[in-house]
This record gives structure tokens, C-alpha cells and sequence, in this order.
């Protein structure tokens, strides 16, 4: 019996040795090499396995080779200022020299990414931003206002007549999806042939978007266009749409373009996409945090533009090379 | 203190009942040593960045608040009962809190006491429907708690119409959420371990603890020697209810907003902490310093391995695994304590005390 739990306790200890020890041996390399002009990045994620911030990772990593830079990543499990912060808050303990972050909240990581720059860590904001941005040397992010009014001019396009338009949301507060929202509202309201239902929020949930998105058909059975402001509320839109037995009749637009939303848009559930440009995102990131790092003056605000991806245009250069990537 | 004075029933559980309340104890000094054990591993694979004062406050900063709920999880679930409501209960209370603190007005501590009345008071009441619910109405606390998980975050919703309010007095932020009591010591630690200083005092040193422990092992023989088990049973998801309250405050402190959609993790967590610590699910066994242990060693890996550059998804893989494995040793000891054969490690064999009174127990 002692014995027993003797040993379940080493073999604790061991796995827990083990898995550390396989951490480290990945980014060995980087330690060694951090004391000359090899910067250390770290890239702390809105939510960990989204294509989109996937697809950062991939330009974040090839500016940083090009550069001779090192990088880490790190996300939380959820899109989430709660689970966030503790993962920045390690990040920041284990002393990079410059941290490119997504803010899941324009407000709690306020604080929180004011201690890494107390720290003397230069920070990028990329994709998502601060109520006050100046604790970062440099924003960047996608024009979201203009990827809102896009996102209406699609629909404009798959429904001339007009009609009732809803858009799903993640949830408020956070910056991006708030301008994207609001770029499709005032689109939707300056038009008088469509109605404008308002915005529903799907705290990134599928199945929320989905209960939001059949309910709201239930309401209103002619709605003519969704826009469907993220990833998960796309997904969940489309499921909506289906439960209610309204394909064909609901044009469903989704921001983003990872592999789910491209088949989707190719099975026909999911009508148009916008897709923004996060590899860019990842690349300017890592040039103005080098920039920073060197001492060279900063560009404090870079928006970088999105492609509208319909069936006809999903298979052309254009709309491949827009497509999200689901690793690098 | 007052079980010398109780009736012959108790007394004759009492030797059983001290001895699980040892393995306990001994419980909590295992898990204590696992944190050492993982403290020390990560310490010396990041030696320059693990162990220093910026992130020992940090680690410390995010386990405040789930310190506070876990004291008042360790008193439910050592009744025996769940309480799956703690984090809607939180952002219910924060809302409520930061909407009576636009009401008062200014930014200084007389508002912020005003949002810790409105807080507890929040916490407090739904609490109060939890513990009469599970008490009088005897509906699973399993469920009753699951239903005020979806009604407090609904209630929530309603007040803010699910936009997350952003309004805590900078007295609040600046010195509790952000500040420091003296040095590098964070306020809002200091604040949870006064709680759970309380919560310990609470549990083992009254007759509040002792009812809470009576009722967790056999709440008929509690009943029979005179616990007012209904009463006391409100009393304790009151308290748990009141610390959520309380949490919901340091919460709009730490985070300066209300973080409607970000607590729905909350209670499982608290509870694997509770798990990891040693309390049995089944009631009558626990404490509140595993808790605290508890809820630290899942904090402390995540960082670790953030700082390794462990991949995120291994992070979640690794903790569930340490959640298992550890209320397994957990288990295995108790069954052999159960069956009379010693539960001691062989690391402990050599303090003698406590192993002669054991046995003694036992014979």
C-alpha cells in the first residue's frame, strides 16, 4: 500500500518533469542565442486554435526568422480577459524582450499590459486594441469598420430587392467586432430598402449563435441577410439557418475565412466571406516591435484591408491566397 | 471545544472521525509537497524568471479570488452538497455592486464600501435561495445550484443588457484590485487570506465547523444529537453565497469590468481545487488550507509552462490529469485507513506522534 502510492506520486513527479522537460527542449535554442541580437517575441493570442490567429502565428513566425528573432505563443483556451491575463501575466514573467498581444478587453487588459510595460517589455497590439492604446508602441489591426460596410455590400449584392438584415456579435467590449458591427449597422441603416434588426450576441459560442439565429427566424421569417461578425457566430449562424429550413432563402455573410468558413461558403451555407489579412497583421507586428527594439521610431497606428470572398472568386489566386491557414 | 460537552452518540464517532480528519490533514501535506515539488521543477528549468517577485505576486494575484470562493466550496462540499453558481453569483453581485457605485457616485473608499454592502447583500441572497432550496425544498443541490447558475447570469444580463458595465471606483482598482499593501505584497491577496484565515478559524476551531463536518458524515446521527441540520445547512450556502458576493467586488477591482461571459469556468475550477485539496466529494471530510493548495497548483503549472513554452492545449491535458491522479492517491489511502492499515507515507513514518495515536486509534 505505501509503496503503491509511493510510486503514483513519483510517476507524478516524473510526468510532470518529462512534459516540462519537452517544452524546453523545443525553444533550447532560443535561451542560448538570447543574448546577442536575437530578440526574444513572445505572441499572446485571443484564443488559442483559431485559424485566424493561426494564421498570424504563421506571418508573425516568418518576419521573426527573417529577422533573427525568436518567438513563443500562448493563448488561452477561451476568448477571454478572465483566462487572458494569468496567461500574459506568466508571458511577462518569463522576461521577453517585446510581447505582440490580441486584448481580449478593451478595459481588463488595460492594467494588465500597463505591467508588462512597466516591466520595460515593448508591447504590439495586433488585431484587437485598448481604451488607451498608448501603453503599446504600435496598433495594428484590420480596418473593421470598412470590413462591416463590406461585409452590407455583399448582401446589398446577393439580395437587391432589400429586406431584414441581423447581425450576430461576439460579445461587447471588444474592439474589432464592435467597429465591424457598427461599419455593417450605419451600411444597413443609410440603405432604405433594408431594415436593420440589430445585433445579437453569441459570447463566441456556436450553439448560442445558433439558438439566437433560429429563434430569430422564428421572429422574423423573412430576414434576407445575416452577418454573422466572427468565426464561431458564422458557424453557428449557418447551423441556425439550417434548423429553421431557410438555406437559400438567408444570405449568410461571415468575417474570416478559416478552412471551416471556406467550406462552408463552397457547400453554399455560408453565402460571402471577409476575410481580413492577419498574416499581415503578424508580419507589420513584428517589424514595428523590432523597429521598437532597435530604437527607431514607431508608426503607432497600421490597418491593413480585407477581400470580400464569394463562390465565384474562392477558387481564383486571389481567394486562395486570402483563405486562412489551419497551420503553418 | 464543544464536542466534550455533546451527547454519547458523537463521542463514539469521534475516533473514526478524527482519524479521517488526520488523513486529511495529511492530505493537505501531500498536495503541499506536490507544490513544492512543481515550485522546485520549474524553478530550476527557468531559474532566472520562475521564482521572482514579479511572478510569485502574479501567480498569488490570480488565485486571490478563487481563494475566496474556494472557502465557502470547501464548507458546501464538505456538507455534502455542490455549489455550481459561485461564478454567475459573482458577476450578479459585481453588476450590482457597479451599478448602487454609479448610483452613490465619486471614486474614493466610501464607494467602494457602499459596493462591498451591495456585493455581500447580492451574494448574501442568493445564497440564502440556494440553502432553501437544498434545505427545506430538498431539491439536489446539484440541480438547485445549476439553476441559479442560469438564473443569476440571466438576472445579470437583464440589468446590463449583456453589456459588460466598466464602472469600478478607481479606489477600488488602483488600491485593492492593483495595489499593494506594503512592498510587493498585492492588496487583494492580503484581502483573500484574511478570508481564509477566517474560513479556517471557521471550520475547526467552531462549533459552525463542527456542525458543517457532522452533517457531511451522517446527517441523521448530526440530527439525532441535536443539529439543527435545515438551519444549519442555509447557513452554510448563505456564507458561501456571501464570498461570492465578496469576490464579485475584488473581481470588478482586478478585471474592471464585470466579465459577463467570462465565468463559466469558474466553479469547476474552484471545485478541482476543493478536489485537489483533499475534501471528499462525498462530505464529512476536508479542509480549507488544501483548497488554497489546491487551487494553487493548477495556477502554477499554467504559468510554469507558459514560461517553458509548453504548448496551451497540453497545459489543460496535464492539469485534468493531475486532477485525477491526485484525488485517486487520494482515494486509495482513505480505503486502506478504512480497512485499518496505516495511511501513512513513508516520508512522514519518522514523526511518530501522530502514526502511535492512529493506531491506537484503531485498536
Amino acid at each position: 500500500m505505501k509503496r503503491k502510492s509511493t510510486v503514483i506520486v513519483a510517476v507524478l513527479a516524473a510526468v510532470a518533469l518529462g512534459a516540462a522537460a519537452c517544452g524546453s527542449d523545443s525553444d533550447g535554442g532560443s535561451n542560448a542565442g538570447g543574448g546577442s541580437d536575437g530578440y526574444e517575441l513572445a505572441f499572446v493570442q485571443g484564443v488559442a486554435g483559431d485559424a485566424f490567429y493561426i494564421t498570424m502565428e504563421c506571418g508573425i513566425k516568418e518576419e521573426a526568422a527573417k529577422q533573427g528573432a525568436t518567438v513563443t505563443v500562448q493563448g488561452a483556451q477561451k476568448f477571454d480577459p478572465t483566462l487572458q491575463t494569468p496567461v500574459l501575466q506568466s508571458v511577462i514573467a518569463s522576461k521577453p524582450d517585446a510581447i505582440l498581444i490580441a486584448p481580449t478587453d478593451v478595459a481588463a487588459m488595460q492594467q494588465p499590459i500597463a505591467q508588462a510595460k512597466a516591466q520595460g517589455i515593448k508591447i504590439v497590439l495586433v488585431d484587437t486594441t485598448l481604451n488607451d492604446p498608448s501603453v503599446a508602441v504600435s496598433a495594428i489591426s484590420s480596418d473593421n469598420s470598412a470590413g462591416g460596410k463590406a461585409a452590407f455590400e455583399a448582401i446589398q449584392k446577393l439580395a437587391p430587392n432589400g429586406g431584414k438584415v441581423l447581425g450576430v456579435g461576439v460579445q461587447p467590449g471588444i474592439s474589432t467586432t464592435d467597429a465591424r458591427d457598427k461599419g455593417f449597422a450605419d451600411a444597413a441603416k443609410a440603405d432604405s430598402k433594408f431594415t436593420y434588426l440589430g445585433v445579437q450576441y453569441s459570447q463566441n459560442d456556436p450553439a448560442k449563435a445558433a439558438s439566437i439565429v433560429s429563434a430569430a427566424l422564428q421572429k422574423d421569417p423573412d430576414i434576407v441577410g445575416i452577418f454573422a461578425s466572427n468565426l464561431f457566430s458564422a458557424q453557428g449562424s449557418a447551423t441556425g439557418i439550417r434548423q429553421a429550413g431557410k438555406q437559400g432563402q438567408v444570405n449568410v455573410v461571415g468575417f474570416d475565412a478559416g478552412p471551416e468558413q471556406i467550406k462552408a461558403l463552397q457547400d453554399g451555407t455560408v453565402q460571402a466571406l471577409i476575410a481580413q489579412q492577419p498574416g499581415d497583421i503578424g508580419v507589420q507586428g513584428v517589424q514595428q516591435a523590432v523597429k521598437a527594439l532597435k530604437g527607431e521610431a514607431n508608426e503607432a497606428n497600421i490597418q491593413t484591408g480585407s477581400t470580400i470572398i464569394t463562390k465565384d472568386t474562392i477558387d481564383s489566386p486571389e481567394g486562395k491566397a486570402a483563405a486562412y491557414k489551419a497551420s503553418c | 471545544m464543544s464536542a466534550t460537552q455533546t451527547t454519547p452518540t458523537v463521542a463514539t464517532e469521534d475516533a473514526p472521525a478524527s482519524r479521517l480528519s488526520r488523513i486529511s490533514r495529511l492530505q493537505a501535506l501531500q498536495i503541499l509537497i506536490l507544490l513544492v515539488v512543481t515550485i522546485a521543477v520549474f524553478t530550476a528549468l527557468r531559474p532566472d524568471t520562475f521564482l521572482t517577485g514579479f511572478n510569485i505576486r502574479g501567480i498569488v494575484q490570480n488565485t486571490a479570488i478563487y481563494a475566496v470562493l474556494g472557502v465557502g466550496m470547501t464548507f458546501v462540499i464538505i456538507t455534502g452538497g455542490i455549489d455550481l453558481s459561485v461564478g454567475s453569483v459573482l458577476v450578479f453581485s459585481g453588476v450590482v455592486a457597479d451599478k448602487v457605485m454609479v448610483w452613490y457616485g465619486g471614486q474614493g473608499w466610501a464607494t467602494v464600501l457602499v459596493g462591498l454592502v451591495a456585493a455581500l447583500a447580492s451574494g448574501l441572497a442568493w445564497g440564502l435561495v440556494n440553502g432553501v432550496l437544498v434545505a427545506k425544498a430538498k431539491v439536489p443541490p446539484l440541480v438547485v445550484t445549476l439553476g441559479s447558475l442560469s438564473a443569476a447570469l440571466g438576472f445579470a444580463q437583464i440589468i446590463t443588457k449583456g453589456l459588460d458595465l466598466r464602472d469600478a471606483p478607481q479606489a477600488l482598482v488602483n488600491d485593492i484590485g492593483f495595489g499593494n499593501i506594503v512592498g510587493q505584497v498585492p492588496t487583494i491577496a492580503v484581502v483573500a487570506a484574511v478570508v481564509v484565515v477566517f474560513g479556517i478559524v471557521l471550520l475547526h476551531r467552531t462549533r459552525f465547523g463542527l456542525y458543517t463536518y457532522a452533517i457531511g458524515s451522517n446527517a441523521e446521527a448530526g440530527r439525532r444529537s441535536g443539529v439543527k441540520v435545515e438551519r444549519h445547512l442555509i447557513k452554510v450556502y448563505a456564507f458561501a453565497g456571501l464570498l461570492a458576493g465578496f469576490a464579485g467586488l475584488l473581481n470588478l477591482g482586478f478585471f474592471q469590468s464585470t466579465t459577463i461571459g467570462g465565468q463559466s469556468n469558474t466553479p469547476l475550477n474552484v471545485i478541482a481545487g476543493v478536489a485537489i485539496g483533499g475534501t471528499s466529494l462525498f462530505g464529512g471530510i476536508g479542509s480549507v488550507f488544501g483548497t488554497v493548495i489546491g487551487l494553487f497548483i493548477p495556477i502554477v503549472l499554467q504559468n510554469g509552462f507558459i514560461q517553458v513554452g509548453v504548448q496551451p492545449f497540453w497545459q489543460q491535458v496535464v492539469v485534468g490529469a493531475v486532477l485525477v491522479a491526485v484525488v485517486y492517491v487520494d482515494q486509495l489511502r482513505r480505503a486502506a485507513a478504512l480497512r485499518g492499515t496505516s495511511p501513512r507515507l513513508p516520508f512522514l513514518s519518522r514523526a511518530g506522534g501522530a502514526g502511535s495515536a492512529s493506531r491506537k486509534g484503531s485498536a
